[in-house]
């Protein structure tokens, strides 16, 4: 997964990891919370504290404490529970 | 950690492999094919085959996007990117994947300007930063990773971005399924479903497996205790004579997939009438390209490429790994010719690949396995 800035997932060095798995493709996915949403991105956060701006026309309108499935940088579900 | 640790506890794993264990029938093997890479990663990383009884095989499916790419369409990417005025870029694994002309390390080794990207929007910055240039984004991944290239070019052509475009390998899982199920050589009991890309088109698409097939399968999520679950549910189906679709996954996967993700792919992309996967051979409808309505974002109609298809080296036997008839460990080069760092077929380049996947983690199960005999 990202390595680097630990607070900034977006602006870190891209790179696979084997023990994470890749996060820049394939089928995996990561779960955010949303932080602050302006537009069509939002700003989420993961467990680390990580930030980053995720594209989610395709979840539509998102509010701060959401849960997103992220992948490549677009929420692509809403995570329920 | 928050929201996972409930999903990796030890205790429960083995409660959930003893009461798989006892639906067992006597005497009977199963045969279960988890169709995603991410799947396969988890079943090594945490040893989840060690926590269910021998009677039960996981076999490993198609579905690593970058293991399924042919060698000649790593060729023409390199074609494009070798031109002076093109920055191509891609995701992170790609960048090992052989061709018939080298990877695209080698290719940037070369000269030619290639960049590895977390999102196909961070594509698209680039071709803002870099309005001189033409940037092309490498496009590989099942239905989870095609809406956010759909949605690049959208937000592409929404901004009036001249200087971006495609090269499209975006493939669809169903058409793999069918020509996994249609093959000869093996011989499968039932499915774990991909949960990411069933968060996009649903359940309802594998419901021929079950009805016409008689297989289960069951959606599934990506921790240990997400697919000792999967191989339970699929366990009591077959204790109750029952085979249907199920979804494990509900916690993000809906019955009826992401409807606004699939308007979109709908608008961005068309089927291609047939596309080459590794190891797999020519599949019908099993691809998509660029639809005519975002044809300017093609980049295989803006640059030429040489379309030529590439045979695979000779001692690669990927093409059995992928289909499950091989275990990795059985490929003549495995381990030896073929390791991550000088990979010769493709599920030895991504992590997600069975042969590394079994490479960097499943071997020590095997030393177990002999230490404890």
């Amino acid at each position: 997964m990202n390595t680097g800035d630990p607070a900034v997932l977006s602006e870190a060095p891209v790179s696979c990891e084997l023990t994470d798995g890749c996060i820049t493709c394939g089928d995996v996915a990561v779960v955010l919370t949303v932080v602050e949403a302006s537009g069509p991105d939002a700003r989420c956060r993961d467990d680390a504290g990580r930030t980053e701006d995720v594209a989610t026309e395709l979840v539509g309108a998102v509010a701060p404490g959401n849960r997103l499935l992220v992948h490549a940088g677009v929420a692509i579900e809403r995570v329920e529970g | 950690m928050r929201f996972v640790d409930e999903f990796r506890d030890p205790d429960l794993a083995e409660m959930l492999g003893a009461r798989i264990t006892a639906l067992c029938e006597p005497g009977r093997h199963y045969k279960i094919m988890e169709v995603c890479g991410g799947h396969t990663h988890t079943i090594y990383r945490y040893g989840v085959q060690d926590y269910l009884p021998d009677d039960i095989e996981l076999v490993h499916g198609p579905g690593c996007p970058v293991c399924v790419i042919p060698m000649g369409r790593v060729d023409d990417a390199i074609a494009i990117a070798e031109r002076a005025d093109v920055i191509l870029t891609c995701f992170g694994d790609m960048m090992r994947v052989p061709g018939g002309n080298g990877s695209f390390v080698d290719a940037t080794a070369r000269g030619a300007d290639i960049r590895m990207v977390y999102s196909p929007l961070d594509a698209l910055r680039i071709a803002r930063q870099n309005p001189d240039r033409e940037v092309v984004f490498y496009a590989i991944g099942f239905e989870t990773t095609a809406p956010s290239t759909a949605l690049t070019v959208m937000r592409a052509k929404a901004a009036g971005i001249r200087n971006f475009s495609v090269f499209c390998n975006h493939v669809t899982i169903i058409p793999a399924i069918k020509a996994i199920l249609d093959s000869p050589d093996l011989r499968l009991d039932a499915f774990i479903g991909p949960g990411h890309v069933s968060t996009v088109i649903g359940c309802r698409p594998y419901e021929f497996i079950a009805r016409d097939h008689g297989k289960p399968l069951v959606c599934a999520g990506f921790e240990p205790l997400d697919l000792l679950q999967s191989v339970f549910m699929i366990m009591t189906q077959f204790a109750e004579g029952r085979s249907e679709v199920e979804n494990q996954y509900g916690r993000v996967v809906r019955w009826d997939g992401n409807l606004t993700a699939l308007k979109v792919l709908a608008d961005v992309f068309a089927l291609r009438p047939y596309f080459e996967w590794r190891g797999l051979g020519s599949i019908s409808h099993s691809a998509l390209r660029m639809s005519d309505r975002y044809g300017d974002f093609d980049a295989e109609l803006r640059f030429k490429v040489p379309g030529v298809r590439v045979a695979d080296p000779k001692a690669c036997q990927c093409g059995e790994v992928l289909k499950g008839v091989l275990k990795p460990w059985e490929c003549k080069v495995f381990g030896t010719a073929c390791t991550p760092e000088m990979p010769i077929g493709t599920c030895m380049v991504s992590s997600e690949g069975a042969c590394a996947a079994y490479y960097n983690f499943g071997q020590y199960a095997k030393q177990r396995v002999h230490l404890e005999v």
